[in-house]
């Protein structure tokens, strides 16, 4: 069909009910984009030599969800977490405005509303409704046992993930790529050089970012976008884990929408609500815990009967909210989901290249879990060299979204702290450089099969160059060798000295063997010392 | 705002895509007119702005007689062609602060003038391999670079930029952390970025030995004129990086250099001609370089090696470390080529002690 008809409703554009104008919609919509803004001003300068971290990180900080399942999972409250207050409050007061008026995930899904593509079809049953008080549950249980691995589906982490991982880099490299077509035209060159020398530094890292799982990123991020094609707003209707804890406090907030005793019914508020939560069988009232107090009601109504006013007593307990039944359910699967992980942690042994930022393995005593890690994303944005990647199978699905090193990919910069800056819940210890660098994130360890003087007999002492270390953790031993035909020639070969490497993984980065490195950072025992 | 229709989509589609190909056409065309021969590299000064001293170091890609190195001249004063100013072919300053001591020792040489022509592209590259504070002598001394930025910038140059590609670190923190930012920005200089990776122009070596051809970074080809700042320190792989090692910062693909390390650096040396050598060993990194990070491994000279002869202003810095040009293998290949001189003893060297 589907082209085609896409393609004939643009005549039908008039028909369609219009959106609604008017100065609350406006003023939503400002603050909307105004918020948007200044989201992505502050994801641009997360990355290094931005603003300072605590600056930067302040959306984590806001996220009562991050802020709660920190609290939860660490046992510790960090003054900085506070600010979360301001949203909880927020949320008592005006019920979920946070998801209307400020989320950049709920905006970036109002810029995508794929009306269009949608049609008619009508939105899912209410019971979805559920879900996201169900992951809201077991987020927060799991949390309580130690595991943070929900927090993947937090919005603000999502969002913020998905920009650093994915859309970032892409738009990244299509302005790279579209420079590079038009610099070989003799005449554009000068022009772009100076237009590229601008640009860069605004948005873009000088060395450009790759993440490995990229394309996995980008479809989550597509997927939760194109759920708009089952209803406006799919995320924050049925899934959001936030939006269901605000849900919850909404039910108590002061202000909420009500509706005139001389309401006849005329349900085009009913149609414009972008949660879908105007019931007619509910006498066209609406669920504080699913309304994001956006306004286009108040403005629908011919006859101004919508209104946002103080009411005292908590909201209606729909059908959909989760009963006792589901909640200990959820709770039970929770509990015993955290407890067959930690038991396949038991099983095995600790992977060996799991490499965390500095000060991790001294500060977390289940490096795998990474207990105290919300999954934000900070410190991959903020990582210099794109050697933090999020983790997808480097830790089990309970270090999911946490980040660990790929050496291969960049390394920990000797006079770099900025992980542990941008982290907004210490989880990564905020270090001074000087403790930063005694930090050990793993060992080095030389292939003497692969590499280049050990096994080929040809000169290369790169990784002992590269080492940062002022005594030199690579070090050159002099070797004769015999070849085969009998001729002897004197070779440089590496070694690593065990007790200075930190495992910066400098070496592993620039080793010139194809693929794998021959010299590659790793944890050799499953211990916080080594 | 009126929806586009499908037709308009593809006419507009049609016409982008047409003028790309013309782009690409006049691009080809371009390439074609100019030789195969390096770009700007023979017109990056002109010929009437070199000074008769600096004619007598190559130039151009043509090789000159192998006369320098072994010539029985003993200095250069007497070889033929020389000026009646009787210019040095090296200079160096000693005991001072890093502001005089560039500044007499160019003057040296008649002065910044005679390297840079009024409304010149210049380039300075320093060496700022990682993200270390100056002290610990693995990067530039920033007041070393600041001074030719102001002294480019005093004898009438168009632009100048200093440039790096840190190994150890971002350039944005390699920058700010050696402090060669701050007063390159004070002498109103320009910090530029040696990316993105698209400028790096695969461009043949005509003279190379070894290394035929290599990905360099385009600006750096086309400046009028390059100035290159090394920091005289210990090297692993080729014992000390110097003036032509420091070259190696040019290019995009720095591990198919280390094979042969020493010729191809030369080879490197013969397609990217600085006009003017400056070799910083104020602070001079006695070992565990090119990072170093041991303030017990750092010794300061005090000293500014000044030349247009790369080779010479190597052969002379490799007496701070006790050793002789000829224990490096880039300066052997070097003065093997031709590029420059390295016997210490025929060189005009004007000491300076400020």
């Amino acid at each position: 069909m589907k082209i085609s008809a896409i393609f004939a409703s643009r005549g039908k554009k008039k028909v369609r009910k219009g959106r609604p104008a008017g100065p609350w919609v406006t003023a939503r919509k400002t603050v909307q984009y105004l918020a948007l803004l200044i989201f992505v001003v502050l994801f641009v300068q997360a990355q290094r030599d931005g603003w300072p971290g605590n600056v930067v990180n302040l959306p984590m900080r806001l996220d009562p969800l991050i802020v709660l399942g920190h609290l939860l999972a660490s046992r510790t409250f960090l003054a900085g977490s506070a600010v979360a207050l301001i949203v909880v409050l927020l949320t008592l007061v005006f019920g979920r405005a946070w998801c209307g008026w400020l989320c950049p995930l709920g905006t970036t899904l109002d810029l995508f509303p794929l009306r269009r593509w949608r049609g008619d079809r009508p939105a899912p049953a209410e019971g979805w409704r559920k879900v996201k008080y169900l992951l809201l549950v077991a987020t927060l249980v799991a949390a309580l046992l130690g595991n943070l691995a929900l927090l993947f589906f937090d919005p603000l982490a999502l969002w913020f993930r998905s920009l650093t991982v994915a859309l970032w880099p892409a738009a990244d490299r299509l302005l790279t790529a579209a420079e590079a077509l038009l610099y070989r035209i003799p005449a554009l060159a000068g022009p772009v050089s100076t237009f590229d020398g601008w640009i860069r530094p605004l948005l873009f890292p000088t060395a450009p970012a790759f993440y490995r799982d990229a394309l996995l990123f980008a479809g989550i991020f597509l997927g939760v976008i194109l759920l708009n094609l089952l209803a406006p707003r799919s995320w924050c209707r049925y899934l959001c884990p936030l939006g269901g804890l605000l849900g919850l406090l909404g039910k108590v907030a002061l202000f909420r929408r009500q509706v005139d005793e001389e309401c006849k019914g005329c349900t085009l508020c009913t149609g414009i609500c972008p949660t879908g939560t105007i019931d007619p069988a509910r006498g066209y009232r609406s669920d504080p815990g699913e309304c994001t107090v956006c306004m286009d009601c108040v403005e629908v109504c011919p006859r101004g009967l919508n209104v946002f006013k103080p009411g005292l007593l908590p909201a209606v307990w729909q059908p959909y909210d989760p009963g006792r039944r589901e909640a200990l359910v959820t709770i039970g699967a929770a509990v015993a989901g955290v407890a067959l992980l930690r038991s396949g942690l038991l099983a095995r042994r600790e992977p060996p290249f799991l490499l965390r930022p500095p000060g991790v393995r001294e500060t977390n005593p289940d490096p795998a879990a990474f207990t105290k890690c919300t999954r934000c994303g900070e410190c991959l944005r903020a990582c210099p060299t794109h050697a933090l990647q999020p983790s997808v199978f480097d830790a089990g699905l309970e270090g999911l979204g946490s980040p660990v090193f790929v050496m291969r990919l960049g390394f920990c910069d000797y006079s770099c702290t900025a992980c542990g800056q941008a982290c907004p819940v210490q989880a990564i210890p905020p270090l001074g450089l000087e403790q930063k660098r005694l930090q050990v994130v793993g060992l080095a360890t030389i292939d003497q099969n692969r590499c280049i003087p050990w096994s080929d007999h040809k000169p290369c002492i790169v990784c002992q160059e590269m080492c940062p270390l002022p005594d030199k953790a690579v070090q050159l031993e002099q070797a004769e060798i015999q070849e085969a035909d009998g001729t002897r020639l004197t070779l440089q070969l590496p070694r690593v000295v065990r007790d200075l490497c930190i495992g910066c993984g400098i070496c592993e980065y620039q080793c010139p063997v194809n693929g794998e490195a021959a010299i590659r950072v790793y944890v050799p025992e499953a211990s916080t010392q080594f | 705002m009126t929806k586009l229709t499908r037709r308009d989509f593809l006419k507009m589609g049609a016409a982008g895509a047409g003028a790309l190909t013309l782009g690409e056409l006049l691009a080809a065309c371009g390439q074609a007119l100019s030789p195969a021969a390096p770009p700007a590299e023979a017109s990056r000064l002109p010929a009437a702005q070199i000074s008769p001293a600096l004619a007598a170091v190559p130039a151009t890609g043509t090789l000159p007689p192998p006369a320098p190195t072994e010539a029985p001249v003993p200095t250069a004063t007497s070889a033929p062609g020389a000026t009646p100013l009787s210019l040095p072919d090296l200079a160096v300053a000693h005991g001072g602060e890093p502001e005089p001591m560039v500044r007499l020792a160019l003057s040296a040489f008649g002065g910044m003038e005679r390297f840079v022509p009024r409304g010149a592209n210049v380039i300075i590259k320093p060496n700022i391999c990682t993200a270390l504070p100056y002290q610990y002598a693995a990067t530039t001394n920033p007041w070393v670079v600041g001074t030719l930025v102001k002294m480019c910038y005093e004898v009438g140059a168009g632009k100048v930029r200093v440039m790096d590609y840190p190994f150890g670190s971002s350039a944005e923190q390699g920058y700010k952390r050696s402090g060669i930012r701050e007063q390159v920005e004070a002498a109103g200089g320009e910090m530029a970025y040696m990316t993105p990776l698209f400028k790096y122009v695969k461009t043949p070596i005509p003279q190379g030995v070894d290394l035929k051809s290599i990905e360099v970074f385009d600006e750096i080809l086309k400046a009028d004129v390059l100035i290159n700042v090394p920091i005289a320190k210990d090297h692993g792989s080729t014992r000390l990086t110097l003036g032509l090692k420091n070259l190696m910062g040019v290019v995009l693909n720095r591990n198919t250099m280390h094979v042969n390390l020493g010729q191809r650096i030369a080879d490197l040396a013969s397609l990217v001609r600085p006009q003017l050598t400056v070799i910083d060993a104020v602070r001079i990194l006695v070992a565990n370089g090119p990072t170093g990070g041991d303030l017990n491994n750092v010794k300061k000279m005090d000293t500014l090696i000044v030349s247009p002869d790369i080779v010479a202003a190597d052969s002379y810095a490799t007496g701070l470390f006790g050793m002789q040009p000829d224990d490096i293998a880039y300066i052997r290949a070097g003065a093997a080529m031709g590029l420059g001189r390295k016997d210490l003893q025929s060189l005009k060297i004007q000491d300076i002690p400020v």
